[in-house]
């Protein structure tokens, strides 16, 4: 099967872990930011760009991002976000990830669209676990889909540049990655089958041999599982 | 003072988390397509959580060489590609994150003195401190902390290289304390707190070199 969804990559270990876990190391390819070009994207349905993303570095690959875009492709982006790339504005809150102990009762998230595909049939712990800030500003036409009980933007999706944007301040792939939360497995694979119509099948593993690689140059990194 | 060189990934918060002190002079090298920093009179070389591990691979031997000349390597992060001299960090999910319950093994420079152990099993009543895995080090004499199943968690290596490496298992670190916001009184005060007397125990062994 050849990979459906390219993963912006900054060298980042979680983004790493995440591609690398055999439930996904067949959908997702690491597509190292620096080296970005629109006729490498274009083997992807679909893009995604991870929290903990080189934001400068991302902007300056913008003009392959929105030409992929208007191929009618589909992007999800999480976590912060450079408002040079879609003119939404993005701004910085603090993480509480002690809700469901202390106050569980009253989630970050208070309104979700669950009339989504990503969201339709997720149980509402499975929709919201942390967010890392709000959108304050928006593309104008784009569909509000979660919000903070302040009213503070945190999931929305655009389709006015010919294809689909999906954004959140959630973290579900680079979270996943890190695996200190265990339910995740609802939210991403309801967004991998969205972005290109795969279910992914199994339980999220690590491989030992995966950890501790010698790479050289960049261009076998991609083309190896593991090494070393 | 101290003169550090922080590695700079331009992900977001980074420019908060390590700012010039009365102790410790820090300097961003941010990352780029062609990332060859020049180390030459930094002290120490600190790699937070969320580092380029691509950009760091390629520099290994520079790394290597800044060691060998005494000087020292604070990584907070999770270094799947083999750049750290006698250390890998192998991430794993075998146990539970609520089953973890670190230990000291050698603390041999006292570094956990006066530093409130559970605050790092424990944030907000939920356990673990964001370290995840393990470091699977040659250096087992030199470990500080292990985790309940006693794998690594915290290693200063003084004998792979002749300078000074303090691994973290990806466990965050960073010049903070949050004291008077929202996050006061948690965890991150006391993580804080140990990443001073890390700072106080490297310029005291500057000090004897020289």
């Amino acid at each position: 099967m050849s990979k459906k969804v390219a993963l912006i990559f900054n060298g980042v270990w979680s983004q790493y872990t995440f591609a690398k876990a055999p439930k996904y190391k067949d959908i997702f390819e690491l597509i190292y930011v620096y080296d970005i070009t629109l006729e490498q994207l274009l083997n992807y349905d679909a893009l995604i760009i991870p929290f903990q993303s080189n934001q400068k570095a991302i902007v300056e690959k913008k003009d392959a991002i929105l030409a992929f875009l208007a191929q009618g492709k589909k992007i999800f982006m999480e976590g912060d976000a450079a408002e040079e790339l879609f003119g939404a504005k993005w701004e910085d809150r603090p993480v509480n990830n002690y809700w469901w102990v202390a106050n569980p009762d009253n989630p970050p998230i208070a309104v979700t669209d669950y009339s989504h595909p990503v969201y339709n049939g997720l149980k509402p712990r499975h929709a919201c676990w942390h967010t890392h800030g709000a959108y304050t500003k928006v593309p104008k036409g784009a569909q509000v889909i979660q919000q903070t009980p302040e009213g503070a933007i945190i999931t929305w999706q655009y389709e006015g540049l010919g294809g689909v944007v999906l954004a959140t301040t959630l973290d579900p792939i680079v979270e996943h990655g890190i695996q200190q939360i265990t339910h995740l497995d609802n939210y991403t694979d309801k967004l991998v089958f969205w972005l290109c119509g795969v279910k992914p099948e199994g339980k999220f593993e690590f491989v030992k041999e995966d950890f501790g690689i010698d790479i050289a140059p960049i261009s076998e990194f991609y083309a190896t599982d593991s090494a070393n | 003072m101290l003169k550090a060189a922080v590695i700079s990934n331009n992900v977001e918060g980074i420019e908060h988390m390590f700012t010039t002190n009365n102790k410790i002079a820090y300097t961003l090298l941010e990352i780029t397509s062609i990332f060859d920093p020049d180390f030459t009179g930094y002290d120490l070389l600190v790699v937070p959580n969320g580092s380029d591990n691509i950009a760091l691979y390629r520099i290994r031997e520079k790394i290597l060489q800044f060691l060998n000349q005494g000087k020292v390597l604070f990584c907070f992060d999770g270094w799947y590609t083999n750049w750290v001299p006698g250390n890998k960090w192998i991430m794993n999910t075998d146990y539970k994150t609520i089953d973890i319950r670190y230990h000291l093994v050698n603390d041999k420079h006292k570094l956990f003195e006066g530093i409130d152990f559970d605050k790092f099993n424990f944030t907000h009543g939920i356990s673990g401190w964001w370290a995840c895995g393990y470091i699977e080090t040659s250096q087992p004499q030199d470990v500080l902390m292990a985790d309940t199943w006693n794998r690594p968690i915290i290693v200063i290596d003084e004998h792979s290289t002749e300078g000074l490496m303090v691994l973290t298992a990806s466990g965050p670190m960073a010049d903070l304390l949050f004291g008077t916001n929202s996050e006061g009184q948690t965890s991150w005060d006391e993580i804080g707190r140990f990443y001073q007397k890390l700072i106080d125990f490297v310029t005291t062994r500057a000090l004897v070199k020289i």
